[in-house]
Formats: structure tokens, sequence, C-alpha cells
């Protein structure tokens, strides 16, 4: 029959449903598939083949009960290792956690299983979401796909590579400040970030609370729009305090034209000294694509997104060193042995449990929050942040969607970008849409000339308008397969059909 | 003024981290940099600007009722326990909290 790596979300599920094939045959085709690839790629820190096989074989039985399925029936998926799942460890690729096992099941996780998902594993990420390459995770690293000697980007790394590498069909991340659409731009799948509160937070480990957006990866905008259907389909979430409701159907509107959407571009960013020749002209062809189809195009300008940056990196590490003071030693994480005193074992305890990158931010947030430094950067970043905001409200008054770089270049060679404060500057297209709250999306637009690498273009939209902005995401997937720069549902070759086989 | 490797010292003290001095000087060296880079939030005139907080701006405290267990939440007691580093009987088991030297190694 076909390799698993080859069917898209709705196609298992429907698969599921007709009897083509079992939910178990599926969870064994994928297990298979992770088997023969996962040495490559190294994006997973646990499969959890036990419990895949379990969901599978309960998918199994309610059809045979005459039961009517979810609509992501035994379609496989990886959860970011920040995710609760019982019956896994949520390691957030920490020391700090190696050993913590989930006491209770997220609620983003709950609900792709509400929706008929088989669980396959957690996935490789940076260390609690800090940083932007998933290097400074405290297990492995995770390979880009497309080219074994390049990062996947992050934090999400391991969520986009198994995607990309065809090990499963779906996945969720996080996105603090990119970390779901930089890694998809990285290796040729498509992320989004939903509305800030659009997706419960309950049960994600939280580095940012009023950043953190969780999201899902596929290879298709098809199947990117099934999965938020599930993610958003109970409604508001009570045990999430900044919970959201969003009603809103993201499949029904994926073909309709797009004739008359207006999309924004941003002259002064695409000017920018950082951003690559070929990340350019890949954005001018998704431009020209959504021209083709009738798409209005206007020129817009975020004149405070200069400032972006710099409010990020107040507002995230303060964010994170308050909310990862829990972890001192005693209800869970490591704990230091032999300690006298509760301070010396706490401060011990972080010390030895988390890994330089993790302490940076908390080092940074700590001093940001400080009495008498607060007033110079912590009040003023949140002044800029509502600076930012209304430039996106200016905006939008012009356009539906603003289209722009994901990244300022293709993934980069491991230890390429090793100064801290460099891989900072790089979130500089993401960050922006985190500070306001807003939707995003990364969707592939072709490969770079000389390296074969994916090409990526983000488009961002009005809080609640995540339905439009995949509405036109589809139409620069539909028009860039049309020009026969890119596939929806494209596997990195060099994994291609490695096992997987549906029997 | 370039925060010195004691300012870095008693950040460390007040965020629980024990740096050893090798992380101390690189620390120090990072707080720095990632400082500059904060520098363009100083350079604004924000006279008059309310700050953001959240992006949800009518964010209120959500109070639970004072019942046990109200949304069955509550973990079961393993449950609650297993991840811990050191339990005794029903509780997480910490060191003195008072003086130096505790006396519960």
């Amino acid at each position: 029959m076909a390799n698993i790596d080859q069917l898209s979300a709705q196609q298992i599920a429907a698969g599921v449903a007709a009897g083509d094939f079992s939910a178990t045959e599926v969870a064994r085709a994928t297990l298979d598939a992770i088997d023969a690839r996962e040495d490559g790629v190294q994006a997973f820190l646990q499969v959890s083949a036990d419990l895949a096989l379990q969901a599978a074989e309960a998918t199994d039985a309610r059809r045979a009960a005459g039961e009517e399925l979810g609509p992501l029936a035994g379609v496989p998926i990886a959860f970011k290792d920040n995710m609760h799942l019982v019956g896994t460890r949520t390691t957030c690729a920490s020391r700090m956690l190696e050993n913590y096992e989930s006491t209770f099941t997220a609620t983003c996780v709950q609900r792709m299983l509400d929706a008929g998902a088989t669980p396959v594993g957690k996935t490789n990420m940076d260390e609690f979401a800090f940083g932007s390459s998933t290097e400074s995770s405290a297990f492995h690293r995770t390979n880009n796909p497309w080219d074994t000697s390049r990062v996947p980007g992050g934090s999400s790394g391991g969520s986009a590579a198994a995607v990309a590498a065809g090990e499963v069909t779906l996945s969720l991340g996080s996105d603090t400040g990119g970390s779901i659409r930089q890694p998809a731009g990285f290796c040729g799948v498509v992320g989004m970030k939903p509305t800030y509160g659009a997706v419960s937070r309950y049960g994600v480990v939280a580095f940012g609370s009023s950043l953190d957006q969780v999201g899902p990866f596929g290879r298709s905008v098809a199947d990117v729009a099934l999965a938020m259907n599930a993610l958003v389909a109970g409604g508001r979430d009570s045990l999430d305090s900044t919970s959201q409701e969003l009603p809103v159907d993201f499949v029904s509107q994926l073909e309709e034209p797009v004739e008359g959407v207006r999309v924004g571009i941003i002259p002064a960013l695409m000017e920018h000294e950082g951003l690559s020749v070929e990340v350019c002209s890949g954005l001018k062809k998704a431009r020209a694509v959504l021209e083709d189809q009738g798409v209005q195009i206007v020129e817009v300008d975020l004149p405070n997104i200069a400032a972006a940056i710099a409010a990020y990196y107040v507002i995230g590490p303060s964010e994170a060193f308050s909310n990862l003071a829990r972890f001192d030693g005693v209800r869970f994480g490591y704990q230091e042995p032999g300690c006298a005193t509760l301070a010396e074992q706490t401060a011990l305890s972080r010390a030895h449990g988390f890994g330089a990158e993790a302490k940076r931010r908390q080092m940074l947030g700590a001093y940001l929050l400080a009495a008498g430094v607060y007033d110079k950067y912590y009040y003023p970043a949140q002044q800029v942040r509502t600076l930012i905001t209304q430039d996106y409200c200016n905006a939008y008054q012009l356009c539906d969607a603003i289209m722009l770089p994901t990244a300022p270049t293709t993934a980069w060679h491991f230890g390429e970008v090793s100064d801290p404060t460099q891989m900072y500057a790089s979130d500089l297209f993401t960050i922006s849409n985190n500070i306001a709250g807003n939707s995003g999306v990364s969707v592939p637009v072709g490969r770079e000339e000389e390296t074969g690498m994916p090409l990526a273009a983000q488009l961002q939209g009005p809080a609640f308008a995540d339905h439009i902005l995949l509405h036109v995401a589809r139409a620069v997937e539909r028009g860039i397969a049309n020009a026969h720069a890119y596939e929806p549902g494209t596997v990195a070759p060099a994994f291609v059909g490695k096992g997987g086989e549906l029997a | 003024m370039a925060l010195t490797q004691d300012d870095v010292r008693g950040i460390a003290d007040y965020a629980r981290i024990a740096l050893t001095d090798e992380e101390l000087e690189e620390m120090c060296a990072y707080m720095n940099e990632a400082i500059d880079l904060l520098q363009p939030i100083r350079e604004y005139d924000l006279d008059g600007v309310e700050p953001t907080f959240h992006p949800i701006g009518s964010l209120s405290n959500v109070m639970a009722e004072d019942v046990q267990n109200a949304h069955g939440r509550s973990l079961d007691l393993d449950v609650a326990l297993m991840n811990a580093g050191a339990k005794q009987g029903r509780s997480f088991r910490v060191p003195s909290i008072l003086g130096e030297e505790g006396g519960d190694r």
C-alpha cells in the first residue's frame, strides 16, 4: 500500500474511518518509520510505543463498535517535551526534569487525543524553550532533515524535524518568540502560532506566560487547519484563565478564492541588512503568486518594530525568572544530595539542574526585576509593547494580513551561531507578534538554490483572525505548488520512504 | 554603568543559582552584552504611554470555591509525591530552613 509519510492527516483519518487500514496499522507503520529514521534525525526524547498502540487499539475498538470516530482518528502526533502527557516524562530537555513523570495531561494534548490522534512521543527542544536551534537541549541535538549538518531551528526543533522527516503526520510546539514558526521555516513545514489564548496553556511548562502559545506543525496548510480545529473545538478551557474562545472552522474556507484580500508588506523590513538575498527572493515569489490570485498588496509600516527585540528580551526573561522559581528541587526536579540547609539545596539544585542558557535567562530576569532596575527596563518595555500593539492595529486597518520573512536566513550549521545575543537577534521577524498576542504562520515557499534548504514566508494577522491567516497561507501554498517551487506534503528527500510502509 | 562580578554574584544569590567562579566571569560578560541589547528601550520618549502588561487587557483573578477538590484536579497523594527528591510519609522532606549548618544532613 502507501508509505505513511505520503498520507495527509485527513487521508489517514478518512482511511481509518472507512476501514481501508486500521489505526493500529498506522501506528505500527509510524513506529517503523521512526525506527528507521530516528538515528539520522534525533527528533525524539521519548517514543511512547505502548501509549501509541493502546490509543490506536482504542480507536479501532470504537470503529468496531460502530461509534463515530474523531476528525484525527489514527493520526500519529508528537508533542514538544514541555507538554504533560500521563504515561510519559516531561523533561523540557533539561537535566532538571530528566526523571519527571507527567502527573496530569495538558489540555492541548488531551484535545488531540479526544479528536482520535495517536500519541507517539515527546520531541526534543531547547532547554525550557530557551533558544532558536535546539542546541541547548541537555540530552542531544536534533538534525535538520534537509541537511543533517544544520540545525532544525528552535525551540520546537524536534517537533518540526519529526514532521519534516515523515516520522509523524502532526506535532505540537510552543511559540514564545518564534519557536514554532522559525523551526517550521527551517525544516520546510507549516507551523502556526495561534492568537494568544486561543489554545489553552494548561499543562504546558511555562516560559513567558504573557507570550507563550501552543500551535501545530504539519506538512500542509490543510493538516495544520485540521489540527487547529481539534485544538479549539472544546471551546474555552476553564483550567487556563487566559484561555479565549475561537469558535471557527479552519478547514471549510481554505479553498475559497483570495481575490480582494489585502496583504501588507513592510518595505523597510525587506531592506534589513541581515536578510539574505534568497529569503528575500522567496518572499517575492510568494507575493507574485498571491497577486496572480487577485490578492491586493499594500505597503504598511510598523515603526516601532526595531524596539521589539529589546522589549522581548526584557519581558521574556523576567517572566521566565518568575516561572522557573518553582524549580527549587523540593516537589519535583533535580535535588542536590547532602545539603545542610534548604537555601544551599535550592542554590545547588538549580546550579546543577539548569543548563547554561537557562541560567543566563533567569539571571537576566532576576536583574531586570530587581528594585531600582524595574523602572529602567521592565516598565518601559511594557510601554513599548503598547506602541507595537498600536502599530499592528494601524496596519490592520489597511490590510488583512502582513507577509514578512520567518527568519533572516535559512537554517545554519551547528555551532555557527554560538553567541547568545547574536542568536537573540535572529528572532527579529517573529517576536513582535508574540508581544502583541497576534496570530502567525510560517509556510514553505521553495528551496534555496545553493544549499537546497527550505525557504519560508511568514504571515501575521490580527488576534482572532487565525482562520483568515490559514486561508491566505493556503493561497501561498497553492500558488507555490503551481509554480513547481514546493509541493505541500513534501518529506525531506533523505528520509522519504524509509520504513513506514503501511502493510 | 557595567555590572561587576560582585553585582552578578549578588544577583545569583537572589536568583538562588550557585555559580562557580568561572561561570560568574562568563555570566558577567553575558549580562553586560544582553543589557546593551536592551538599550533601545531606554531611548524612547514614552511620556504618557500606558503600559500593556498582558495581551488580554481585562484579566482578573479567578478564585476557586473553598471546597476540597472542587474541580477534580487535585492530585492523589502518591502522584503528588512521586517526583519529589526526598519524602517522608505524607510529606515532602526538606533540609533545615534556619541556621548556617542546619543539622539535617
